[in-house]
């Protein structure tokens, strides 16, 4: 009797191909000038401007107050990486298109695969970063100033400039995937952002502004929170970042590469 | 169901490839594809001509899901190509032209992270990948980062990364472009041994490739498909007509044999360039029997036939000659509107 031949039916992995596009994208992000000179200058200021403050102490003796410190510390880094992180995300998609795009695109991944590989893989860059850089500041504010944080207020501080960071990547990461152009890009996320941010001023007093985050990041580390407050606009940050993903997800899944 | 009907949907089903009334309008208005209805059969090998901005790349994005369609649709293996039709994706093997490389990666990374996009678990992806590499010669440079190959290292490359996934269709977009003599040769003959057992589409500038490697042609002009069908068909298409024979004797008496044919009312030219012989036949003219008198002219006179071939079967003549046809076509057209207007 002739031998039987039966076919072996492959098994495909079904997320395999958007966990190779996120680690990729994780290793290129973390590789890239624009990502390294932010980290070196969050590091050089952040430490910098500690140790100034230590000099005011030891120098003239005034007393340094660490969640003064910290919030002003905070604050400016939002502003400064605010722009920072549109320059780190809007290129994400944008800049690959055309055969760079091609030779990823044209492999067994879907287009919904491929955006939420990228935009998963921007915001663990960004958010990731901060956390980790803003908690080694927390915890040296401890050592170098006059120590009146509290554990809880720190982390509260913590996530709520990461649920800023999480919403400025999201949606920089979905200019990127519905815009040809970087540099178009990134002025309208900048003028999105700066311009958003100072209309969001408008909304009554009860709303977590980003400002009125920032403001309140003095009390927020000491530990003089409301909790609720905090997962409202944690709340608020996760579906703004979803329903701006969104778009991009379906306008990139319809566009041309 | 109708019996026709019963083997048309058999014979679609069996389709690698079938364009229907295709169309491709990019944003800046410009036409790139238009009305392309194609259709691919396993085991061709498809040698898509045109001159630049034809439309063939735009062509293969389509077949890809790269793009989407303006008007018509793309079927891939029976099924309809979109952006997300990634298990479709999965059986076709791609190179575009002049392929990017993500930096700082080398080829094994480069083409571990391609079998990952097809979603190859571990323990298919790494024998595979082992034998690619040693396939397309880069073992010794599998630890080199990949900006610092040649062109003809990172085309053996992208080779070895359409071929990860054991594709039924390959689509190469200009394989042999920018690469040497031998690079293009080894090209050429990988090609030969590939069309053994895949379907192949190859977009192409070098006709001679094509010539080579190809069973089948389609030729795009402005966007449109102004020839589709077997290579032997395209050559055959033109200048039946026109032969050259190339003969032996005495000058005199060749002198005297072709002055009897050009009495031949057969023949529309008749030209003698030392001992090479160009005939033309004269329209609706059959071949046999003016080729027959000529013969037996020589024979007659004494003439030794060396050799007689039939001028303009190469595909370069062909192709050369069909564009022509398509460019008068288009100003008799524009000609025609505006004495119309």
């Amino acid at each position: 009797m002739d031998a039987v031949t039966i076919p072996i039916r492959l098994r495909y992995k079904r997320w395999l191909p958007y966990l190779a596009v996120l680690q990729t994208d994780l290793r290129q992000t973390t590789r890239s000038w624009v990502y390294r000179l932010w980290v070196l200058t969050m590091f050089l200021v952040g430490f910098g401007y500690l140790l100034y403050r230590l000099g005011v102490h030891r120098e003239a003796g005034l007393v340094q107050e660490a969640n003064i410190v910290m919030s002003d510390l905070l604050r400016w880094l939002v502003l400064g990486s605010a722009a920072v992180i549109a320059a780190i995300t809007v290129g994400s998609i944008s800049s690959e298109r055309g055969t760079l795009a091609d030779s990823v695109l044209s492999r067994g991944i879907s287009r919904y695969q491929y955006f939420l590989a990228k935009w998963h893989a921007r915001a663990i860059a960004v958010v990731g970063t901060f956390l980790v850089l803003g908690a080694v500041m927390l915890v040296a504010s401890h050592f170098l100033l006059h120590e009146n944080l509290s554990i809880s207020g720190s982390l509260a501080a913590l996530l709520q400039v990461s649920a800023l960071f999480f919403f400025v990547a999201s949606a920089g990461v979905t200019l990127s995937a519905i815009s040809n152009d970087s540099r178009v890009a990134m002025t309208l996320l900048w003028l999105a952002l700066y311009g958003g941010g100072a209309l969001l001023e408008l909304l009554p007093n009860q709303y977590p502004t980003p400002d009125r985050i920032l403001r309140q990041l003095q009390a927020t580390l000491r530990g003089e929170f409301d909790p609720s407050l905090l997962f409202d606009l944690l709340g608020y940050s996760v579906v703004a970042s979803a329903a701006v993903s969104l778009i991009g997800l379906l306008g990139f899944a319809r566009r041309d590469v | 169901m109708k019996a026709g009907e019963a083997s048309r949907m058999a014979q679609d089903a069996t389709l690698v490839v079938e364009t229907t009334r295709l169309t491709k309008i990019y944003q800046n208005r410009n036409i790139a594809i238009n009305d392309v209805t194609l259709a691919i059969e396993p085991g061709h090998v498809l040698g898509l001509l045109g001159p630049n901005g034809a439309g063939k790349t735009t062509l293969l994005r389509l077949i890809l899901g790269l793009h989407r369609p303006t008007a018509g649709q793309v079927k891939v293996f029976g099924q309809r190509m979109t952006p997300n039709a990634a298990e479709l994706r999965r059986r076709i093997g791609y190179i575009p032209t002049n392929p990017q490389f993500p930096r700082g990666m080398t080829p094994i990374a480069y083409l571990d992270y391609m079998a990952r996009l097809f979603g190859l678990p571990r323990d298919i992806r790494k024998p595979r990948l082992a034998s690619l590499i040693r396939a397309v010669d880069l073992l010794n440079a599998s630890g080199e980062p990949i900006e610092r190959f040649s062109h003809g290292m990172t085309a053996r490359l992208a080779v070895a990364a359409s071929l990860i996934n054991e594709p039924d269709l390959l689509i190469w977009d200009e394989p042999t472009h920018n690469l040497d003599i031998e690079a293009r040769r080894s090209m050429l003959e990988l090609i030969k041994s590939l069309a053994a057992e895949k379907t192949l589409i190859l977009s192409s500038h070098n006709l001679n490739d094509v010539d080579e490697v190809c069973n089948h042609t389609a030729v795009l002009h402005h966007g449109q498909l102004i020839f589709h069908g077997s290579l032997s068909e395209l050559k055959g298409r033109i200048r039946k007509n026109h032969y050259e024979l190339d003969l032996e004797g005495d000058q005199k008496t060749i002198t005297k044999a072709v002055q009897i044919i050009k009495n031949m009312n057969e023949f529309s030219k008749v030209q003698l360039k030392q001992r090479r012989l160009e005939l033309l036949l004269a329209p609706d003219v059959s071949n046999c029997t003016a080729l027959a008198n000529v013969f037996v002219t020589l024979a007659d006179n004494k003439v030794h036939l060396v050799s007689i071939r039939s001028v303009g079967q190469q595909t370069e003549q062909a192709y050369l000659d069909l564009v022509e046809t398509e460019e008068s076509r288009g100003f008799t057209r524009l000609y025609t509107t505006n004495e119309a207007a």
